[in-house]
C-alpha cells in the first residue's frame, strides 16, 4: 500500500434517517484503515452524494441507511454518479438492507450491503480488495 | 484428531467480564459493609415516599400497572387505525405516535429529500386528515398518548393536531393525557434535527410547556430523553446525568424565565432506556428517582409530592437488538421488560425482536404484550413493591450509578452548564468517546455479543421466518399516491384560512407570543408542517426550507411580505 496513494473514500447518508451510528463508526474504522474518509453528514440529497465524491477525486462511496429504502437511494446515488462523470466510482451500501433488495442492489453494481454487527475488519478489506482490483 | 472428534473446553462460554456494561468494577460478593453508610429512611424509605427511590406509589403495580406503550404508526393512517385497534383489545394502554422520517425532519412528502425515507419509520402525517384517519373511533380523552418523535417541531405539531381533533369533537381538551419528548439538547446532539435551530427549539420547547401547564394539566409536555443518547453511545451513567442535567436546565430557565413554578407544571417524566446489563438497568432507574427528587426539592423549588416523584418511562434497548439469529432477541427483550418491572418503571415501551431488521410485525408486537402478561400474571413479579430493595449488591450499585452521576453533572457544571456544553460540542464528543469504547471492547472479545462476536452458528428456520415476516417499506406506488395526496390538499383547502392562520403565526413567532394556540388553529386550516417550520424558521431571519433545496411557495412569500 505504501507505493500507492491513499484510498479516499466517501461516506454518505441520503434523504431523512436519522440513525448515525453505524456511518460514524464505520468512518472511523476506514480512518484507522489509513484511508481518507469524508463524512457528508446525514440529511443529504443523492446529487449532492454524487458531487462531492467526484469533486474529490474518490474511489469508493460508501452509504449508510436504516430506513430499508436502500434499493431507491442506491440506484438515485448510481444515477447521479453516471449524470456527473462518476460512473468508475465504486457503491458499497451497508445498515437495514432487506433481504429481498439484494438482487436489485447487485444488478446496479452496488456491492457489500452489510447488515448491523457484521465485524469492521470485513468491511475494511471488501473496500481493500475493490480498489486493487480496479 | 480425527474431524469427527469435538475438542472440549470446560471453559468455553465463561466469563470475560467482571464490570457493568458501563464499565463500573464489580466485586465478585457484597456485603452489609458495603452499605453501611446508607440509611434507610434519607436514602430509600418506603416506596411513594421522598426520596422515591422504591418507587412513586406507596403500593406500586398493585394500585396501577405500567403503561404498555409502544410506537404504532404504520405508514398510512388507514393501516395505523386497524393496529391501534387490534392492540388496544390485546392489552395496549399507552398510544405511541410516529411520523416518518422526513416528517420528523420537518419537511412535507413533496419536498425532494422527503422520497427516500417517506412512509419509512412511521405514519406520513403531514396534516389533521392523518390524525383523523389515523385515530377514528379511538377515545381521545383520558388515555396516555406519547409522541416520541426526534425533533421539537414534531411535537409543536402531533399536540396541536390531538388538541384541534379534542376540539373538533367538542372534547374538553383538559383531558388530554399523555406525554412528548420535546427535548431539545437530544434534537440536537443526537439528531442534530435541521428543523429549528437551538434558539428556535429552546423557545417552542418552554411555549409547549407553558401552553400545556395551563390548557391541558395531565399532559406532560416535556420528557427529558436519556434513551437516544444511550443508544448513541452514552453509558448508564453518563445518561443519568444527561436526564437529569438537561431536566435541571430547561425546567430552571422556565422558572425563571416565564414565572412558573415546578409545582405548576406538574409531574416530570422521564425518557430513559433499558440496556441489556440487568442488575446495572435496575439500579439505574432507583437512582435517577432519588436524584431527582432531591434536585427537585433542592434546586428547583418543588414541594409537592407530584412534583418531587419521577415518573420514568422506558425504551427498552434497539441497540441491544441484532441481526444475527433474531430469535435470541426474545430473551433480550424478556429481561429488559424484567429489569424495567423490578426497577419500578410507569411506562414501558418494548422493542420488537424483529426490530433490528425492519419495523415489528404484527406477530412480534402481540408477543411483547404477552411476555408482559406472563410476568403479571404467571410470574406475579409486580406482587410486591421494589422486591430487590435491600440487596447489598443493588442498594450498593444504585449508591455508586448516583456517586457517578453527580461526578458527571459537577463536570458540566464546571463546563458552563447544560447549554454551553451543547454549543461547545462537549455534550456529543461525551456520546462519541463511550461509542468508541464499546466498539473497541466488542473488536477485542472485552463485551461479547451472543451471535455477533460470539457464538455464532447457523440459523434455523424460525429466524429465517423473523427475517421475512419483518414489515416492509412502503412501494414507489404508495409513496407517489402520499405525494398526490399533499398536493390535493393543497389545492382544496380554503386558501383564505391557510393565509390567515399562518400570518398569525408568523406574528406569534416574530412577536415572542406563545405559538402553541397559533399552531392549534393553522391545524385545523389544514395547514400542513412543512409550512408551520417554514413560517416559524421565517419569522427568525431563517430560509423557509430546513434543507435548504426548495423555494418558499409564493404564498407564504406574500403573507410574509404583508405582516
Amino acid at each position: 500500500m505504501s507505493q500507492r496513494r491513499r484510498i479516499r473514500i466517501v461516506v454518505g447518508k441520503v434523504g431523512c434517517d436519522i440513525h448515525e451510528r453505524g456511518a460514524l463508526t464505520l468512518a472511523r474504522a476506514l480512518r484507522d484503515a489509513g484511508m481518507e474518509v469524508i463524512y457528508t453528514g446525514r440529511y443529504q440529497t443523492p446529487e449532492a452524494i454524487a458531487r462531492t465524491a467526484v469533486d474529490e477525486g474518490v474511489d469508493v462511496i460508501a452509504l449508510s441507511d436504516h430506513t430499508g429504502s436502500m434499493r431507491y437511494i442506491a440506484a438515485d446515488v448510481v444515477k447521479a454518479l453516471e449524470k456527473s462523470g462518476g460512473a468508475d466510482i465504486h457503491v458499497v451500501a451497508g445498515g437495514l438492507i432487506p433481504g429481498r433488495d439484494l438482487p436489485a442492489l447487485r444488478k446496479m453494481g452496488v456491492t457489500g450491503n452489510y447488515g448491523p454487527g457484521t465485524p469492521l475488519d470485513v468491511i475494511v478489506s471488501h473496500i481493500f480488495s475493490l480498489v486493487e482490483n480496479r | 484428531m480425527t474431524e469427527s472428534e469435538v475438542a472440549f473446553n470446560r471453559s468455553l462460554g465463561g466469563m470475560v467480564r467482571t464490570e457493568t456494561q458501563s464499565g463500573i468494577p464489580l466485586k465478585p460478593v457484597y456485603t452489609p459493609a458495603d452499605i453501611e453508610h446508607s440509611e434507610y429512611g434519607r436514602d430509600l424509605s418506603d416506596p411513594g415516599r421522598y426520596p422515591y427511590t422504591r418507587g412513586i406509589y406507596p403500593e406500586m403495580y398493585r394500585n396501577r400497572l405500567w403503561i404498555k406503550s409502544f410506537i404504532v404508526s404504520y405508514s398510512t393512517p388507514e393501516e395505523t387505525n386497524r393496529a391501534f385497534k387490534e392492540y388496544i383489545a390485546a392489552g395496549q394502554t399507552g398510544l405511541r405516535l410516529l411520523a416518518d422520517l422526513p416528517i420528523q425532519t420537518g419537511i412535507d412528502p413533496d419536498h425532494p429529500s422527503s422520497w427516500n425515507s417517506m412512509m419509512c419509520g412511521g405514519m406520513s402525517s403531514y396534516s389533521l386528515d392523518s390524525y383523523e384517519k389515523a385515530l377514528d373511533g379511538l377515545p381521545l380523552e383520558n388515555v396516555d398518548y406519547e409522541l416520541a418523535h426526534s425533533s421539537i417541531s414534531s411535537p409543536l405539531f402531533f399536540y396541536s393536531l390531538l388538541v384541534a381533533l379534542m376540539e373538533e369533537r367538542g372534547l374538553n381538551i383538559a383531558n388530554l393525557r399523555g406525554s412528548a419528548i420535546n427535548d431539545p439538547f437530544r434534537a440536537n446532539i443526537v439528531y442534530g434535527s435541521p428543523d429549528f435551530p437551538t434558539e428556535i427549539a429552546r423557545r417552542v420547547c418552554f411555549d409547549l410547556i407553558e401552553f400545556g401547564a395551563r390548557y391541558t394539566p395531565k399532559w406532560k409536555a416535556y420528557a427529558p430523553n436519556g434513551v437516544d443518547p444511550q443508544q448513541s453511545g452514552l453509558d448508564a451513567v453518563q445518561e443519568v446525568s444527561e436526564v437529569l442535567g438537561v431536566a435541571t436546565a430547561v425546567y430552571g430557565d422556565i422558572i425563571r424565565e416565564r414565572g412558573l413554578k415546578l409545582d405548576d407544571i406538574g409531574a416530570t417524566v422521564f425518557s430513559m432506556d433499558a440496556e441489556s446489563d440487568f442488575f446495572e438497568t435496575i439500579a439505574k432507574f432507583r437512582a435517577t428517582r432519588r436524584m431527582w427528587a432531591r434536585i427537585a426539592r433542592e434546586k428547583l423549588g418543588a414541594t409537592t409530592e407530584r412534583a418531587m416523584s419521577l415518573r420514568i418511562g422506558i425504551r427498552t434497548s434497539g441497540l441491544s437488538l441484532q441481526t444475527q439469529k433474531p430469535l435470541n432477541n426474545a430473551a433480550r427483550v424478556t429481561l429488559q421488560i424484567l429489569s424495567c418491572v423490578l426497577g419500578g418503571v410507569n411506562s414501558i415501551d418494548a422493542s420488537s425482536i424483529d426490530e433490528a431488521i425492519g419495523l415489528p410485525s404484527r406477530e412480534v408486537r402481540m408477543f411483547n404484550l404477552d411476555t408482559q402478561h406472563i410476568i403479571t400474571h404467571e410470574a406475579n413479579v409486580p406482587l410486591v413493591a421494589d422486591p430487590l430493595g435491600g440487596s447489598y449488591y443493588l442498594e450498593w450499585l444504585t449508591n455508586r450509578i448516583e456517586q457517578g452521576a453527580y461526578k458527571e453533572l459537577e463536570e458540566i457544571e464546571r463546563r458552563g452548564g447544560m447549554w454551553e456544553c451543547l454549543k461547545s460540542g462537549w455534550l456529543r464528543q461525551r456520546i462519541d468517546h463511550s461509542r468508541i469504547k464499546v466498539q473497541q471492547e466488542i473488536a477485542e472479545g472485552k463485551r461479547l455479543v451472543v451471535g455477533v462476536n460470539a457464538f455464532q452458528g447457523e440459523e434455523g428456520p424460525i429466524s429465517k421466518a423473523i427475517e421475512r415476516t419483518s414489515y416492509k417499506v412502503p412501494s414507489r406506488q404508495a409513496r407517489l399516491k402520499n405525494i398526490a395526496s399533499v398536493r390535493r390538499l393543497r389545492r382544496t383547502r380554503s386558501r383564505q384560512a391557510v393565509s390567515g392562520a399562518l400570518r398569525e403565526l408568523y406574528r406569534a413567532a416574530g412577536e415572542s407570543r406563545n405559538v402553541v394556540r397559533p399552531v392549534i388553529e393553522a391545524a385545523k386550516a389544514r395547514v400542513t408542517i412543512g409550512e408551520v417550520v417554514g413560517v416559524i424558521r421565517m419569522a427568525y431571519g431563517y430560509d423557509y426550507d430546513p434543507l435548504q433545496q426548495i423555494a418558499t411557495p409564493a404564498f407564504v412569500r406574500e403573507l410574509v411580505k404583508m405582516s
